[in-house]
């Protein structure tokens, strides 16, 4: 195996840095056509907003790409100083190039432990090399490896389970109380940043319905038509609470819009019993905690706060499981590689002592011709190829137990101690 | 050979079979980990074949206690076979088929059901050691007279017992996932349960099927009493005053639900009463023999 994967991310490399770097697809179709050109290399360009990385393979035959080649590669194609690149280059080889890609795959390496994104974008890194006849039998096993993996890891541990950040918290809390959506109606109070981030993640719910109220009907309308809800008059509040069945209020009010006694009076008595969720994420907030009960519950920016952390720390328990199964897949990965490549190695060693062992049965029988019966030839026959079989039999089983735990290099000794070409 | 295995299940094969289910199951909850899931399905498969073999050859009658709660002990066991298979997966967008191979946890459903079922076995089996005299259901007399509306009585009240037992576990999750939330307790991995509409729907459902069955099993059993051995017994026996008060407790549950709009949380608290009534009422002599009862 003569694997590299050479690269920066966002633990190495500045966003400057990276920004200047990315590639676009024209770029990455020229990029993988002059690797395959200039180095005789399969190759894959895996850029997303944490990283770029460049995957090559070549001959086991010939020397491997470093840094420094890369480096200058990078240059040329972006027109950045190599100078400047080099210190924040990262290199994995051979096995270690196959794991660190598994890891990236596995969201194992990404800033957000576990995130689902990074699948797919070396996927779609893959197949564009793939259009582009870039890469060959190593990359074409490695990258379907390393999906396969992601995908293994993702449903055999917890390490994609719950929403990480603060906006998307309130999904895990929402489907705690609430079983379908069709049949819910969100209510949308204000117009601030995290409130639409926020109503992004709970619009993809699909409620039934979305209304959006705000003391300024322009904003309200604006909020409308983002998510495609109903602007409601600010002083239909009280009515558009009764409505509700999960409230999102995010609006810069110093005091609280909702009092307790407003909701009691108001909304409560209305609502006949059923369960209401409001999401108040402004600060100061605009519900009266003391509504928060067990019909109606309240969670504010803390509350979601805290279940993001919650789940980080929660998909960081299952680091340990994950590497686990990257490593195994790993092993597998090498070994099956390297026992692949030996069967060439074989054949010419076997190949070649069929060779020898006829050139010097040929004329010994040639010799001894009209001495000898056709059993006693037999027997000669029969004993060389034995010879033969017993002295390859060790050689032959060392190299494949070695492939076997990940080793190669006996592969290249044994080329060299029995002169094999190719 | 077969024939006298199945002679020999006793109490003790079926509740240790229930016990190994929970007990994997919560090592399951406890340290995810492959295979878990599948082995404790296996033993809870293994119970509910038993159980359900039990049933067959024994023949316990309905009308006796012990009879009663191994019966009510089966149809949970049903439940927690069902539910068990059917909410594998507490997130409802993930592939079904997923869902035994994650080693994230599913809805924590055995946990709940299962206690409940080993519990009834065990009552069972406490009952039968109290009163060995036990009858048989007859087969072949329960078609005639009397006998066939004791039966029908005895199937009525057994389903009406089911539907209460369902309600009373969806109570139990419900008030347990009402007070995570009201604590604003972050959503549970370790025992995850399903979302609080779910448990409401289930428990609303069990309600609705439960209460005219067991109206229907009351006014059977009412119509059966002048018939009993003693009158004045029947009328007054603890059987027939504590499935009278299950059926007002159900009368109230209804007329919280559809008529005063109580908050679901109220509702589970009466679910968890209506319950307990249930276990008085299964706990005490029958009245309504089917003839070949004691």
């Amino acid at each position: 195996m003569n694997l590299r994967a050479i690269g920066c991310n966002v633990a190495s490399a500045a966003v400057e840095l990276r920004e200047r770097l990315a590639f676009n697809p024209d770029k990455t179709q020229k990029a993988l056509t002059e690797l395959n050109a200039r180095f005789t290399a399969e190759a894959v360009i895996l850029d997303t907003c944490n990283r770029v990385e460049i995957y090559v393979s070549r001959q086991d035959t010939v020397a491997p790409l470093h840094i420094p080649l890369m480096a200058e590669f990078l240059a040329e194609v972006h027109g950045v100083p190599a100078a400047e690149i080099v210190p924040h280059l990262y290199e994995h080889a051979d096995a270690g190039a196959a794991k660190h890609l598994f890891r990236v795959a596995s969201g194992l390496d990404s800033v957000v432990v576990g995130e689902g994104q990074i699948a797919g974008q070396v996927k779609d890194a893959y197949e564009a090399a793939l259009k582009t006849t870039a890469t060959g039998p190593l990359l074409n096993t490695l990258f379907p490896a390393a999906i396969r993996v992601s995908k293994r890891v993702r449903s055999e541990t917890g390490i994609a389970l719950g929403h990480v950040s603060v906006p998307s918290a309130a999904v895990d809390f929402v489907r705690q109380v609430f079983d379908t959506f069709a049949d819910k109606t969100v209510l949308v109070i204000g117009a601030g940043e995290m409130g639409r981030l926020t109503l992004k993640h709970l619009a993809e719910l699909e409620p039934a319905a979305i209304l959006v109220t705000n003391r300024s009907p322009e904003n309200a309308a604006n909020v409308a038509q983002e998510c495609g809800g109903q602007v409601i008059p600010w002083q239909q509040l009280d009515d558009a609470l009764v409505r509700a069945d999960i409230v999102l209020s995010t609006t810069g009010a110093p005091e609280p819009i909702v009092t307790r006694r407003r909701f009691d009076e108001k909304v409560r008595r209305r609502r006949a019993g059923r369960t209401l969720v409001i999401f108040d994420i402004a600060v100061p907030r605009d519900f009266d905690p003391a509504i928060h009960d067990g019909e109606v519950s309240v969670f504010n920016v803390d509350d979601l706060a805290r279940e993001a952390d919650r789940c980080l720390g929660e998909r960081k328990r299952h680091l340990p499981a994950a590497e686990a199964i990257v490593e195994a897949e790993v092993t597998k990965f090498v070994g099956d590689w390297n026992t692949r490549a030996n069967g060439p190695v074989i054949g010419q060693l076997l190949s070649e002592a069929d060779k020898l062992r006829e050139s010097l049965l040929v004329p010994l029988l040639a010799q001894m011709n009209g001495k000898l019966t056709d059993k006693e030839k037999a027997d000669i026959e029969k004993a060389f190829r034995l010879f033969q079989g017993r002295l390859l039999h060790g050689p032959i089983a060392a190299l494949n137990e070695a492939s076997r735990d990940g080793h190669g290099g006996l592969r290249e000794a044994l080329r060299k101690l029995f002169g094999l070409k190719g | 050979m077969t024939g006298s295995l199945i002679q020999n299940i006793h109490h003790y094969c079926i509740g240790l079979s229930y016990l190994c289910a929970f007990l994997l199951e919560t090592a399951r909850l406890l340290w995810p980990a492959k295979g878990w899931r599948i082995t404790g399905l296996g033993f809870g498969a293994a119970g509910l074949f038993a159980h359900t073999a039990y049933l067959l050859v024994q023949q316990p009658s309905p009308a006796v206690p012990y009879g009663s709660v191994l019966m009510l002990a089966w149809v949970l066991a049903i439940f927690y076979f069902y539910g068990t298979v059917h909410f594998a997966n507490v997130d409802r967008s993930a592939k079904w088929s997923d869902a035994f191979r994650q080693a994230r946890p599913g809805a924590a459903w055995a946990v709940f059901v299962l206690p409940v079922v080993i519990g009834l076995v065990a009552l069972s089996r406490v009952l039968l050691t109290a009163a060995p005299d036990h009858a048989a259901f007859n087969f072949a007399g329960w078609a005639s007279g009397d006998r066939f509306w004791g039966a029908i009585h005895g199937l009525l009240i057994l389903f009406a017992s089911g539907g209460v037992s369902v309600g009373f576990l969806a109570s139990m999750m419900y008030l347990i996932q009402a007070r995570r939330l009201r604590r604003k307790v972050a959503p549970a991995t370790v025992v995850p349960l399903l979302s609080l509409e779910r448990l409401e729907t289930m428990n609303r459902r069990a309600i609705n099927i439960a209460f005219p069955m067991l109206t229907a099993g009351l006014l059977v059993g009412t119509l059966l009493i002048p018939h009993g051995p003693s009158l004045s017994d029947n009328w007054l026996s603890v059987k027939v005053l504590s499935t009278t008060g299950l059926w007002l407790v159900f009368l109230v549950l209804l007329y919280l639900r559809y008529g005063a709009h109580v908050p679901a949380r109220r509702l589970a608290l009466f679910s968890v009463v209506a319950f307990s009534l249930l276990l008085v009422a299964l706990v005490a002599s029958h009245p309504f023999a089917l003839g070949d009862a004691k």
